[in-house]
């Protein structure tokens, strides 16, 4: 099986701060692959690495088979991101945003739009402005988005944050028919619950570092922990939520 | 820098254009409108009122003179709008940048995109206005059919100008000085409301270094029948200006936006 992300001595500062301080890791195909932590650990800044929104200052990282500093439109074309902070077009409906995803790849958008809206359950909102959403149905959209140009990996950065938990299990039922597709997931959360229900792997980052990596089942085994929660408070002397 | 991150994908920056056309065409008959209505202010406050008591400048009815400078200024305001306030706003405010930039658009389409864009919108406020003065019977020569090309290259210039002030300020506040400072002096000051002829020789070497000088040396040599050198002599200098700032919006957008 070929991997999907790989990461070696990756490094990005910004100015004096070291947001990501040389770290390996590698993303299988197929597989949901979280990034657990507190906010400040890099988790963000990692995404934008493999995105191509955040240039990296040294190491080596790999997208789908593909050097993400040369090859930055190759890559783009087939990943799909949704990204922590609401970017919808606030100009334009539901469905002109989608309309819109598929112009900037330059593929007809046809068919997949309205797919992709049934998908998320937003047909009845197509014409609705993102200000008229709620933010359970916004963060679909974000989701419908990446998803206009069938891509192979999806990144999504904290896709549940701030959701209502039924917004949220609405989210994870998607996350889990993409990953049913054979859609490479890489995703961040600081909800221990949710990464141990939908990630297959995971790593845990604190201050810039990964700390471990396993699946959840390895790690709860290898530390003695009931739980993911008391997994990072024994790895880090800290809580998720300081 | 590599040439992969300077050298723009016309296709990707077409969509980028098209975006901004969608949009454009929803929301013109609102916000946008007023701005039509400008110059023409202008044209009849000056050209009709003041008009009246100063008959003729150089040979030429006053009005007739205000009217083809004023083609020019529509422009320039125009594109200066666009490309500070509303391009700002997407950076900052509504983040648009970030989603586009996450698909194989590039930093280099979107600067060649809103430049473009920036032409785009400053022809159609500026062929509108150059409609008016037609209508008016203010224009002589058959040659301003060609005054849309011309404004769409004053368009970019000020676009780009626009732009790239755009990407070197870090709050909206600085575009009190460049308004105040720049764009309201060119106004005032570049030939459109009296003719710089019989002014100081610096006068005339300040004004070759600034750009709506030019324009409206070419949109009034088109109204009123043209030289075509120095035509073509103001168009060079409009698009020189234009591409040799091309590389600091890129690298400045750049630094903001994919740190």
């Amino acid at each position: 099986m070929s991997a999907a992300v790989s990461a070696r001595g990756l490094v990005k500062r910004y100015g004096e701060i070291v947001a990501v301080d040389g770290i390996d890791f590698e993303v299988q195909s197929g597989v949901c692959f979280g990034f657990l932590g507190p906010n400040g650990a890099g988790k963000t800044t990692t995404m934008k690495a493999v995105y191509g929104l955040a240039q990296v200052d040294a190491g080596e990282l790999s997208v789908l088979g593909l050097d993400v500093r040369r090859e930055r439109r190759e890559v783009k074309a087939r990943i799909g991101v949704v990204p922590q902070e609401q970017n919808l077009d606030r100009e334009l409906t539901v469905r002109e945003n989608l309309d819109i995803q598929a112009l900037y790849h330059g593929i007809p958008a046809d068919g997949r739009i309205d797919e992709l809206l049934d998908f998320t359950l937003l047909a009845e909102r197509a014409d609705a402005k993102p200000g008229e959403l709620s933010g359970g149905m916004k963060r679909r959209l974000l989701i419908a988005r990446a998803l206009v140009n069938r891509p192979d990996l999806v990144v999504l950065d904290e896709p549940t944050t701030g959701l209502d938990p039924q917004a949220r299990i609405a989210v994870w039922g998607l996350l889990e028919r993409l990953r049913s597709e054979g859609v490479t997931l890489l995703i961040t959360t600081h909800y221990m619950e949710e990464a141990e229900r939908i990630c297959d792997r995971l790593v845990i980052m604190d201050e810039g570092r990964i700390v471990a990596g396993g699946t959840p089942a390895e790690l709860l085994e290898r530390y003695g922990e009931p739980n993911l929660e008391g997994v990072f408070l024994q790895l880090t002397g800290h809580g998720l939520r300081e | 820098m590599i040439a992969a991150e300077l050298v723009p994908s016309v296709p990707a920056a077409s969509r980028v254009w098209r975006r901004n056309m969608r949009v454009f065409s929803k929301v013109w008959k609102g916000a946008l409108l007023p701005q039509f209505f400008d110059p023409l202010f202008y044209l009849l406050a000056l050209g009709f009122g003041l008009g009246t008591y100063l008959a003729t400048v150089n040979g030429i009815p006053y009005k007739q003179f205000v009217g083809a400078g004023l083609m020019s200024s529509a422009v320039m305001w125009a594109a200066s709008f666009e490309t500070t306030w509303n391009i700002f706003f997407k950076i900052e405010e509504t983040r648009l940048y970030d989603s586009v930039l996450a698909t194989p658009v590039e930093v280099q389409d979107v600067v060649l995109a809103e430049v473009a864009w920036a032409a785009t919108r400053a022809v159609i406020y500026g062929t509108t206005f150059t409609l008016i003065v037609a209508i008016f019977g203010l224009v002589d020569s058959l040659w301003a059919v060609l005054t849309p090309l011309f404004l769409a290259l004053g368009g970019a210039c000020f676009g780009m100008l626009g732009l790239t002030f755009t990407s070197l300020i870090k709050t909206m506040d600085w575009y009190s000085f460049y308004y105040t400072l720049f764009i309201t002096p060119l106004f005032l000051f570049s030939g459109i409301f009296y003719p710089l002829t019989r002014l100081p020789d610096w006068v005339h070497v300040v004004a070759w270094f600034t750009p709506l000088y030019h324009l409206v040396q070419i949109t009034r040599g088109l109204v009123l029948g043209p030289d075509a050198l120095s035509v073509l002599g103001n168009a060079l200098w409009l698009l020189v200006l234009t591409s040799a700032l091309f590389v600091i919006p890129v690298r400045a957008l750049r630094r903001r936006l994919v740190a």
